[in-house]
């Protein structure tokens, strides 16, 4: 099993395994157990501890530690699926330390993405939130479809063109309430407030809180408090940006109105 | 009816929020019916219980043992099942909420809705643990069924 590869290559290969499982959006404790495995497979005593904005991997018996660094990404769990997928394969004794880096390389080089039409359309389908079933009427739980995906996209095109983090989420914001608050003071929608809850469903960062209270509880407590504290500036800077886009729309209807 | 309604619109959701998050093919459905079903769940317990805690407890219990065993089924990592079906219970509109009456300066309606996203946050993880607890429990007599569904194929084969 041993052959071909060396101690440091090993390590370097786990450090990039690391790094695809963490910005793809894996628990720190999944990234540590596999990077484990994986070196336990190889016949080497690798230790690994990952924090949400970093990777050290490194063997028991000497002194230098590999550092990855990481910055927070998207979610992209096909990703993850991948690298588990060969590294159990790997594991299991089936493909060989040559095969496993080159299938890493791959998946790293790799976009893999569904089409623009579904992911459109999926973020349409989550912007129709249960919570607001008989709460809100139908009719603005339809135009919480498109506003929604008007948000998504928002919020994808421009967190591609601008590097300063929680921009995208903020412009994402502001898209859904100005949409919002247009469709209600031009008498379409009956509450605005209700559109904006329901189609901001698939930019809010509700999953990411809930996962870092499971990350606290399993102990993983840097990682947890990061992803917490991450959660709450997304959301403040949508709220902000829903803020200024419903204001702004009311100004606007007034000066015209009035 | 309304039940129905329910169902269709969170497995709708869910399986939209798999399609954003970038979920395996195979893992769409599975996801989907658990969402569906975990939202269910929260409903059903909403009409008896009218808290924050109880309805949301229950439905990460759903999620996690569903969750962990349509893992095992389909050789996914339990966390692509746990992402997506997670999307219409958790807090997220809350926080929103709470972040925009912060942006508006109204502090008492903020530690409000900041406190509720504590709770159902804290209620969602705890029934994880407790569901991953329960499943390690059930997890060898599924093996086992597993591993007897597999013999039977082969000798058929």
């Amino acid at each position: 099993m041993t052959e071909g590869i060396t101690e440091d290559d090993l390590i370097s290969l786990c450090g990039k395994v690391g790094k695809i499982l963490l910005t793809s959006g894996a628990e720190t404790s999944r990234v540590e157990s596999t990077v484990e495995y994986i070196g336990k497979a190889a016949h080497y005593d690798i230790v690994c501890h990952a924090t949400i904005t970093a990777i050290f991997v490194g063997t028991h018996n000497q002194s230098r530690t590999h550092l990855v660094k990481v910055r927070l990404g998207d979610w992209n769990l096909q990703k993850v699926d991948e690298i588990n997928t060969v590294s159990r394969k790997f594991v299991a004794g089936e493909i060989t330390v040559a095969e496993l880096k080159a299938a890493i390389e791959k998946i790293d080089r790799k976009v893999i993405d569904f089409n623009w039409p579904l992911k459109i359309l999926g973020a349409g389908f989550v912007s129709v939130a249960p919570m607001l079933l008989f709460k809100a009427t139908w009719v603005d739980l339809g135009y919480a479809f498109f506003v929604g995906i008007f948000g998504y996209l928002a919020a994808v095109f421009s967190g591609a063109h601008v590097k300063t983090p929680y921009v995208s989420a903020g412009f994402g914001g502001f898209v859904v309430g100005l949409l919002a608050a247009a469709l209600q003071l031009s008498g379409l929608a009956t509450s605005a407030g209700n559109i904006i809850v329901s189609a901001l469903m698939p930019l809010v960062p509700g999953v990411a809180i809930t996962n870092s209270f499971r990350e606290i509880i399993d102990r993983n407590t840097i990682s947890g408090v990061v992803r917490a504290v991450d959660a709450v500036i997304i959301a403040g800077s949508i709220g902000a940006g829903v803020v200024i886009g419903t204001s702004l729309i009311q100004i606007l209807f007034s000066q015209i109105g009035g | 009816m309304r039940v129905l309604v329910e169902f269709i619109v969170s497995l709708a959701s869910t399986v939209g929020f798999g399609l954003i998050t970038n979920i395996p093919r195979r893992s769409l459905l599975p996801a989907g019916i658990t969402g569906s079903v975990a939202w269910v769940a929260y409903y059903v317990v909403l009409q008896i219980n009218h808290t924050l805690i109880l309805p949301n407890f229950c439905a990460a219990i759903v999620i996690g043992i569903l969750g962990n065993i349509s893992a095992v089924l389909f050789k996914v990592p339990v966390n692509i099942i746990y992402v997506p079906s997670l999307v219409s219970l958790v807090p997220g509109g809350i926080l929103y909420l709470g972040m925009r009456s912060f942006t508006l300066g109204q502090e008492s309606q903020t530690t409000v809705y900041l406190f509720n996203t504590l709770t159902i946050a804290i209620a969602l993880a705890v029934g994880f643990v407790v569901a991953e607890v329960i499943f390690y429990r059930i997890k060898p007599i599924l093996f086992k069924l597993l591993s007897r569904e597999k013999d039977q194929n082969s000798s058929s084969n």
